[in-house]
C-alpha cells in the first residue's frame, strides 16, 4: 500500500497559484550556457541523478478543501529540446504533472519551474547540481573525485554590490556533504522561523547578517509608515504579444564594468540597476503625467538571514519607490535615484524589519477565521489582494547575484541567465564567469524601456550584447527567411 | 556578431534590424541563443466561456419551467424534451470537466442526476418516482460501478478512496427517505441502503487508515 508523503503549500506559494493567469503563468527559468553543444543523453543521466536527491522536485500539486498541498509522485522527468517560448505554463490543475522541466538548446541547459515549487535560490541549487553532474559525465578525466570539490565561496566580498540583500548567494549549502544530501518534502522555512513567537535568533544568523550589512541602520531613523508617495504610481502600458509569450531580451555585459558604475555611486548593483530601470521607464514613457511615482518590487532571499537548506520558497518582497518632480532633466542620470533607492531599501531589508513584516503576514494567514475559508474562496481573495498590490507597482526587479558553480562545472559554464514570466516589465539579473546578464521580460511587445536601459549603460562605457527572442509575427517571418 | 550603431550594442541571432530600436544592423550574424518558436493560440478561454454560457442557458431554461403549470396537458412533451436535452448537456460538460478523475466524476454524476430527477418529478406533479426509484437506483449503481471501475482501471487507493466513500454515504440517503416515509414502494431504497451499509462496513474494516490519512490531508487546516 503506497501512502504518499505530502506537505501543505507554504505561505508565499499560495499567492502564485491564485495570481497566475494566461499572461503570467508564474514560471521562471534559470539557464547555464556551456562551452559546447549540450549532449541530451548525458544531460538526461545528470538529471536522473540529481532528481533522485531532490524529493521536493518529485512533487505534484493537489487541491485540498482548504489549502493546496504538494504530494510525492513516481513520475520521471525527461529532458527535451527547447520547443516552447520562455516560461511557458507548467502547472495545469487536476493533472498530475511535475512542476518543473529541463530543456536544452544549443549550448544552454535550461531549468524551468512553477514558482509555487521553489524560488530562484532553490532552483539554482538544483541546476548547479545537475550541471555539475553533467560536466562530470562529459569530461570524466578531469574530475576531482567527489569530496574533493572546493567548497562554495559565498562571496561576501562583493557586497554591497552583488551580495546585498537584493541578491541570493549561490552558496549551495550542501556542497560539503555533497552527493548524500536529500531534499525531503519538509515543512517550509516560513513556518519554521516566523510562526512561533521565539525571540532568540537562529545560531549564526545574527553574526552572518551583521557581517553583510556594511552600514547598520541608525536606531533613531525616523520610521514613518505614512510617508508614502502622494502622487499616483506610474504603470507601463503597451501592446500585448500575440500569443501571450513574454517579450524576452537578454543584455550581457562584463560584470566588473557594471559594478564599477554602482560602486562609483556607493550603492548596491541591484539598486543601481533599478535606478537605471526607473530612468529607462521615465525616458521611454510618453511623459509620466500625474503618475510621477515609480515603484519596484525587489525579492529578498531570506536564507541569508535565516539559514535554511530547504529549496522551497523562502523570500520576502521589499518595495522601493522614487517620485520624480517636474524639473527632472531629459537625459538619464541614475546616480541620485540609485542613492535614494539604496537609502530606502537598506532599512527595509534588515533581518529585523523583514521578520516583523513576515510575522505579521503569517499571523494573518493563520487566523482561525481565514483558515476555515474554503480554498476556492481563498483563491478569489488572494487574487483580489494581488490585483490591488499590482496596481501600485511599476516594475519588478530580481537579482540572484554572483554565482559560482562547483568545479569542474564552473570552468565549463559561461554566462548564466535568469528569466521570469511577467505581468509588468521586469528584469532578472545574475552573474557568472565575470558576465552579468540582465534578462528583461514584459507582456508587451514594446522594447523602448530596454533600449533606454542599454543606451544608458553603453553611454557609460559598458560593452553590452543583446539577445532577443522573436515575438511578433513579423519578427518570426523575418527570422525564418 | 552584428552591431547597432544607434544603441552601441552587439546583437546575437538572425536579426537584421536592432530588436531595441529597429536601426539596420551591420556586420556578420552570429547564432542566437533562442529557438524560433511559432505562434501558438489556445482556445481554452473561448471554450470555457462557451461552456459557462451554455450552463447558464440550461439553468435558465430549467428555472423557466416553474412558470408553467404542473398540468401535463400544458407543455407536457415539450417540457420533457427541454429537461432531457438540458440534463444531457450538463452531464456531458460535467464528464468533460472531471475526465481526469473517474471517481470524482461518478460522485458528481450521482448528485447531478439525483437533483435533476427530483426537480423533474416536482415539475410534473410530484408522483414520488424520483425518490422511490431514480435516486436509490442511481446511488446503488454508482457504488457498484465505482468499485468495479477502480479495480479495472487500477486507480491508486489514495486517489479514489474519498470519492468511493462519498458514493457510499450518498447510498445511505435513501434510508432517510424510508425513515421519513417519503416513498410508496420501499424496496429500491431498502436494497440501496442495505448495499451501502455492507460496503461501508467493509470499507471501515479494510480501508480505515487510508481514509483517515486522505481526510487529514484534504481537510488540513
Amino acid at each position: 500500500m503506497t501512502r504518499r508523503a505530502w506537505v501543505r503549500l507554504d505561505n508565499a506559494s499560495n499567492i502564485f497559484l491564485a495570481a497566475r493567469n494566461d499572461i503570467d503563468p508564474k514560471v521562471f527559468r534559470i539557464s547555464a550556457e556551456l562551452d559546447h553543444e549540450v549532449d541530451p543523453g548525458l544531460l538526461q543521466q545528470a538529471l536522473d541523478a540529481t532528481y533522485e536527491r531532490y524529493r521536493l522536485y518529485h512533487a505534484v500539486l493537489r487541491r485540498g478543501v482548504f489549502w493546496h498541498y504538494l504530494q510525492d509522485s513516481d513520475l520521471r522527468p525527461c529532458v527535451t529540446l527547447e520547443d516552447q517560448h520562455t516560461c511557458a505554463p507548467i502547472y495545469r490543475p487536476d493533472r498530475r504533472e511535475l512542476l518543473f522541466r529541463v530543456m536544452h538548446h544549443r549550448r544552454r541547459i535550461i531549468l524551468e519551474l512553477f514558482h509555487a515549487l521553489s524560488d530562484g535560490t532553490g532552483a539554482l541549487w538544483f541546476l548547479s547540481d545537475m550541471v555539475e553532474a553533467y560536466v562530470r559525465l562529459r569530461h570524466p578525466r578531469q574530475v576531482p573525485g567527489p569530496g574533493q570539490v572546493p567548497a562554495q565561496n559565498d562571496d561576501p566580498s562583493d557586497a554591497p554590490a552583488a551580495g546585498g540583500p537584493g541578491s541570493a548567494s549561490a552558496g549551495n549549502p550542501h556542497t560539503e556533504d555533497l552527493v548524500q544530501t536529500v531534499h525531503e518534502l519538509t515543512t517550509d522555512s516560513f513556518t519554521h522561523y516566523f510562526r512561533r513567537r521565539r525571540r532568540q535568533e537562529p545560531a549564526g544568523a545574527d553574526a552572518d547578517a551583521g557581517a553583510r550589512r556594511p552600514a547598520p541602520v541608525p536606531a533613531d531613523r525616523p520610521r514613518n509608515p505614512r510617508r508614502k508617495p502622494r502622487t499616483k504610481v506610474y504603470r507601463v502600458t503597451g501592446t500585448r504579444t500575440p500569443d501571450n509569450r513574454p517579450r524576452t531580451v537578454e543584455l550581457t555585459m562584463p560584470a566588473d564594468q557594471a559594478l564599477q558604475l554602482a560602486r562609483a555611486e556607493g550603492v548596491s548593483l541591484t539598486m543601481y540597476l533599478t535606478a537605471v530601470f526607473f530612468e529607462s521607464i521615465r525616458l521611454s514613457s510618453p511623459g509620466l503625467g500625474r503618475a510621477r511615482t515609480l515603484v519596484a518590487s525587489v525579492p529578498v532571499n531570506l536564507r541569508q538571514f535565516f539559514p535554511s537548506t530547504s529549496p522551497r520558497n523562502f523570500f520576502a518582497i521589499v518595495r522601493v519607490a522614487h517620485t520624480y518632480d517636474e524639473t527632472t532633466p531629459d537625459a538619464a542620470d541614475p546616480g541620485p535615484v540609485s542613492r535614494e533607492l539604496e537609502r530606502r531599501f537598506r532599512p527595509k531589508a534588515t533581518p529585523e524589519a523583514l521578520e516583523k513584516s513576515l510575522r505579521r503576514l503569517i499571523r494573518f494567514e493563520r487566523m482561525p477565521v481565514l483558515r476555515i475559508v474554503p480554498r476556492p474562496v481563498k483563491d478569489v481573495l488572494l487574487r483580489l489582494i494581488n490585483w490591488i498590490s499590482n496596481r501600485r507597482l511599476t516594475v519588478a526587479v530580481s537579482n540572484l547575484g554572483r554565482v559560482t558553480l562547483p568545479e569542474p562545472a564552473d570552468s565549463h559554464v559561461r554566462r548564466m541567465l535568469f528569466h521570469v514570466s511577467a505581468v509588468r516589465p521586469q528584469f532578472c539579473a545574475m552573474s557568472h564567469a565575470g558576465l552579468l546578464t540582465i534578462s528583461f521580460t514584459s507582456p508587451f511587445t514594446q522594447t523602448d524601456h530596454i533600449r533606454e536601459f542599454a543606451r544608458t549603460l553603453t553611454s557609460r562605457g559598458v560593452d553590452v550584447t543583446v539577445a532577443a527572442a522573436q515575438v511578433t509575427e513579423d519578427e518570426l517571418k523575418e527570422s525564418r527567411r | 556578431m552584428r552591431h547597432c550603431s544607434a544603441c552601441g550594442v552587439d546583437v546575437e541571432g538572425p536579426w537584421t534590424r536592432c530588436p531595441l530600436c529597429a536601426t539596420a544592423l551591420t556586420g556578420q550574424a552570429a547564432p542566437g541563443p533562442f529557438p524560433v518558436v511559432p505562434l501558438r493560440f489556445s482556445r481554452r478561454r473561448v471554450l470555457r466561456m462557451l461552456a459557462l454560457a451554455s450552463i447558464a442557458v440550461v439553468l435558465v431554461s430549467f428555472a423557466v419551467q416553474l412558470l408553467f403549470g404542473r398540468d401535463p396537458a400544458g407543455i407536457g412533451v415539450l417540457r420533457s424534451v427541454i429537461l432531457g436535452v438540458g440534463s444531457m448537456w450538463l452531464v456531458v460538460l460535467m464528464a468533460v470537466g472531471t475526465r481526469r478523475n473517474v471517481a470524482k466524476g461518478t460522485v458528481y454524476l450521482v448528485v447531478l442526476t439525483g437533483l435533476v430527477c427530483v426537480y423533474w418529478d416536482y415539475l410534473t406533479g410530484w408522483h414520488g418516482w424520483s425518490l422511490a426509484y431514480a435516486v436509490p437506483i442511481v446511488c446503488a449503481c454508482s457504488v457498484i460501478a465505482l468499485a468495479v471501475t477502480v479495480r479495472v482501471m487500477r486507480i491508486e487507493v489514495g486517489e479514489h478512496i474519498l470519492y468511493s466513500a462519498l458514493t457510499v454515504v450518498l447510498g445511505l440517503v435513501p434510508l432517510v427517505f424510508l425513515a421519513l416515509d417519503w416513498v410508496r414502494s420501499p424496496l429500491p431504497s431498502a436494497i440501496c441502503g442495505a448495499l451501502s451499509c455492507v460496503v461501508l462496513a467493509l470499507f471501515l474494516l479494510a480501508r480505515g487508515p487510508e481514509m483517515r490519512h486522505e481526510l487529514a490531508k484534504r481537510l488540513h487546516l
